[in-house]
């Protein structure tokens, strides 16, 4: 029975080992083969092995075989051949002798197994190893460097030998939370991030992975180290945080509100001064819909999107307890790489500056009644010097019996009297009221009708005068009846001036501009003009240079009028050719005045 | 009223009333009187013919008493003459520039308007170095009070005569 187990185990096995199994003599001729071998190498019979294994016609230059027959010692060899497809493979054979009864190798059987995926893989694998762009190296259990790749050579050398702590670091002991002694204890994949020198000396960062490599009976014998240098990003990093502090810093310390919004509508950024401007006490931000209520609705129309900016001089926020404050106001769309990623605002809050231009308008204005009331002390002793001549001319008349002299004093004294009701006339109208009656109207308007109705009175005078109006020119808040006194006075100043010229070529222009944010109207004259002298006191007091004709309020009634708008006047005179009277009114100043007046 | 005193006084100023009154004033005293409407009318009569004396305006149009005066100094001959100015600005801060660059130089005072008839006739004889004339002494300052009570008892005591001639033209007007 076991005879029978053994011969057809003999008899089975030749054809069921896993191996291309050949049997050669001393000739190299193949004797017999097994179906394994003719599937893998093709046809063998009356081949010599170079044939079937190699389809070359002669024997290998290192061939094994001719060893085993003449010592008997098993061989075996890692060759390449090529299959019956004619490809190239690789395989591993294994020669073994068989002897004959007087112990003479007279036989060798060769048994072959194919290796060409793990030769491909290994391939693979070392190319794998050399040239990935980190630093690997395989260490053993004494953290020694048995074997390092391209990149790691090329940066530190053979290290060969050396322990990994002494290349990476330059230390002369084992790291603190080494993630190679971790494996080596526990087996597993550990990861760090390092801080080591570089061969320069300069500090450099290094993200390490270990993981076993081989196993021995007391755990892990070898492990796979692979270093990646983040140095470069470790950098960057830093710049970038340094760079975000440097960014929040200014943002955090600005005097003015800055709040950022992401592409979602969520507030980002809203900075200690926009928590004080908004009246914001929570600490978290506020929401979508809020924010919403506190900018201006531009700034979150979506067809400003792909508008760069907005920008408001002048506008309203509110507040989170719904209080109204003036800023200037500049809204960014926030674009990273031609995509919308946010949007910021800068909010300068303009209540003090405000308050401050309030109060400059309210000291002007105030100052045109000071002013006034130093000049009238001078145009009393006018008159009292025209009442003091006309009752010494009736006093001695009267006593001389001279009715002439009587007659020229009375008509002094009733003259006089004349010019003390119209100034009393006039500095009541001047008194009358600080703030001005402002109605929304075109200046042009207004000029346009004026010159139309002292037209023909100059005309008697023999002076021209025309209206030159800007077509640009807009509505503005403008007390009509003001204005109406400041361009009479002015025109008359101007007809009276021109007059002088004695030729009559006089001409009074009356021309407005519209400028950016004002109103200027200039009345023109080609009169004498006025030597320095006249034109510094012109708007001072109470001056006059018409003799008895004026009462030199005039132009006083004029300043103050425009001061009283907030706008100002000034003259540009050449002697021989003419003056030029401007008056400037800031739109500005008209709004705020205008909200003034409705407010009382 | 004869011009005993035989001094001549150059008056300058713009307004005809002012004028009038201090002519009439001036001559009253016995002063003959010539007069000027600004600076240059005063420049062209004073280098006609040389007064002894100039009542000066300083605010004039055209020709300012200030600059009027300036060239005044500037002539050797013309600047010995004494100089009164009459001016409703010397306080002020129109009249007090030139005024504090004036006063300094030549001989010269000034009266602030409104001047009362007797002191500015007294001031005048003063600069010229004259006794002044009967009837123009200065008793006291006088203020308009004063004067209106002074006019309404000239009016009172006044020869009934001149009185009603007086009214008739007044009525004609």
């Amino acid at each position: 029975m076991a005879e029978d187990v053994n011969s057809l185990v003999k008899n089975e096995f030749f054809e069921l080992v896993p191996f291309n199994v050949a049997v050669i003599d001393r000739e190299y001729n193949i004797l017999t083969a097994n179906s394994n071998f003719h599937d893998y190498f093709g046809e063998w019979r009356k081949r010599k092995c170079f044939q079937a294994y190699k389809k070359q016609e002669f024997p290998c230059a290192d061939c094994k075989v001719m060893d085993v027959f003449n010592n008997g010692v098993v061989r075996v060899s890692d060759e390449s051949g090529i299959d019956r497809n004619g490809r190239r493979c690789h395989y591993v054979v294994h020669l073994a002798p068989v002897r004959d009864e007087s112990g003479k190798v007279r036989y060798i059987i060769e048994m072959s197994s194919d290796i060409t995926d793990t030769t491909r893989y290994q391939r693979e694998y070392n190319i794998l190893f050399e040239r990935v762009p980190n630093y690997v190296t395989i260490i053993d259990k004494d953290f020694k460097i048995i074997r390092a790749n391209e990149k790691f050579r090329q940066t530190f050398g053979d290290m060969a030998g050396k322990h990994c702590f002494e290349v990476y670091k330059k230390k002369k002991k084992q790291c603190k939370h080494c993630p190679a002694a971790m494996t080596f204890k526990d087996g597993k994949d550990h990861m760090a991030t390092q801080t080591g020198v570089s061969k320069d000396g300069d500090e450099t960062h290094y993200v390490i992975n270990t993981t076993p490599l081989s196993r021995t009976g007391d755990g892990v014998s070898h492990i796979i180290e692979i270093a990646t240098d983040i140095t470069e990003v470790t950098k960057l990093e830093e710049q970038l945080k340094q760079s975000h502090d440097f960014q929040s810093t200014l943002i955090r310390n600005s005097a003015d509100a800055i709040i950022g919004i992401n592409r979602d509508g969520k507030t980002q950024i809203f900075n200690p001064a926009a928590r004080e401007l908004f009246d914001w006490h929570s600490r978290k931000k506020p929401g979508v819909n809020t924010i919403k209520d506190m900018l201006p609705d531009d700034f979150f129309d979506k067809s400003i999107k792909d508008i760069e900016a907005i920008s408001y001089p002048e506008t309203i926020v509110k507040t989170s307890k719904g209080r109204e404050i003036p800023v200037r106001f500049h809204g960014y769309n926030l674009n990273s790489k031609k995509k919308n990623i946010g949007k910021v605002a800068f909010i300068e809050d303009l209540t003090h500056i405000k308050k401050l231009e309030r109060e400059k308008l309210d000291a002007e204005r105030l100052g045109a009644v000071g002013q006034t009331v130093a000049g009238l002390a001078h145009t009393i002793k006018n008159l009292l010097m025209g009442l003091e001549g006309g009752m010494y001319m009736v006093d001695t008349g009267l006593r001389n019996n001279n009715v002439e002299r009587l007659l020229s004093g009375w008509t002094v004294l009733q003259r006089n009297f004349g010019k003390i009701t119209t100034l009393v006339k006039d500095f009541l109208s001047f008194s009358k009221g600080r703030l001005p009656e402002m109605k929304i109207l075109n200046p042009n308007t207004q000029v346009e009708s004026i010159v139309e109705f002292y037209k023909d009175a100059a005309k008697k005078q023999n002076v021209e005068l025309v209206a030159e109006t800007d077509p640009k020119m807009k509505e503005a808040p403008l007390d009509p009846k003001g204005l109406e006194a400041c361009l009479t006075n002015l025109i008359s100043n101007g007809i009276d001036a021109a007059v002088l010229r004695m030729d009559d070529d006089g001409k009074v222009i009356v021309r407005t501009i519209a400028d950016n944010n004002t109103i200027i109207i200039e009345v023109e004259d080609n009169g004498n003009g006025m030597d320095d002298e006249v034109r510094e006191k012109v708007f001072t007091t109470f001056f006059t240079t018409k003799g008895g004709k004026g009462t030199g309020l005039g132009l006083l009634t004029t300043r103050k009028i425009v001061q009283e708008h907030g706008g100002k006047i000034d003259v540009e005179t050449i002697v021989g050719k003419g003056s030029t009277f401007r008056i400037t009114f800031p739109r500005e100043r008209l709004k705020m005045i205008l909200e003034d007046t409705r407010k009382t | 009223m004869e011009n005993k005193l035989n001094k001549t006084v150059l008056v300058v100023d713009d307004e005809d009333d002012v004028r009038n009154y201090l002519v009439a004033a001036l001559e009253d005293a016995g002063f003959n009187v010539r007069t000027a409407v600004d600076g240059s009318d005063a420049l062209e009569k004073v280098k006609k013919s040389k007064p002894d004396m100039i009542s000066l305006d300083l605010v004039m149009p055209k020709h300012s008493g200030s600059k009027f005066y300036f060239e005044l100094q500037k002539d050797k001959d013309l600047k010995s003459i004494p100089v009164l100015i009459v001016t409703g600005h010397a306080r002020d801060e129109l009249g007090k520039v030139d005024f504090d660059t004036m006063t300094m130089q030549g001989p010269g005072v000034y009266l602030e308007k409104p001047v009362n008839p007797k002191k500015y006739v007294a001031t005048v004889c003063k600069l010229l170095n004259i006794d002044v004339p009967k009837g123009f002494e200065v008793d006291e300052e006088v203020d308009p009070d004063m004067l209106r009570n002074k006019l309404t008892s000239s009016l009172r005591d006044a020869d009934p005569d001149a009185l009603k001639r007086a009214l008739e033209a007044l009525n004609k007007k």
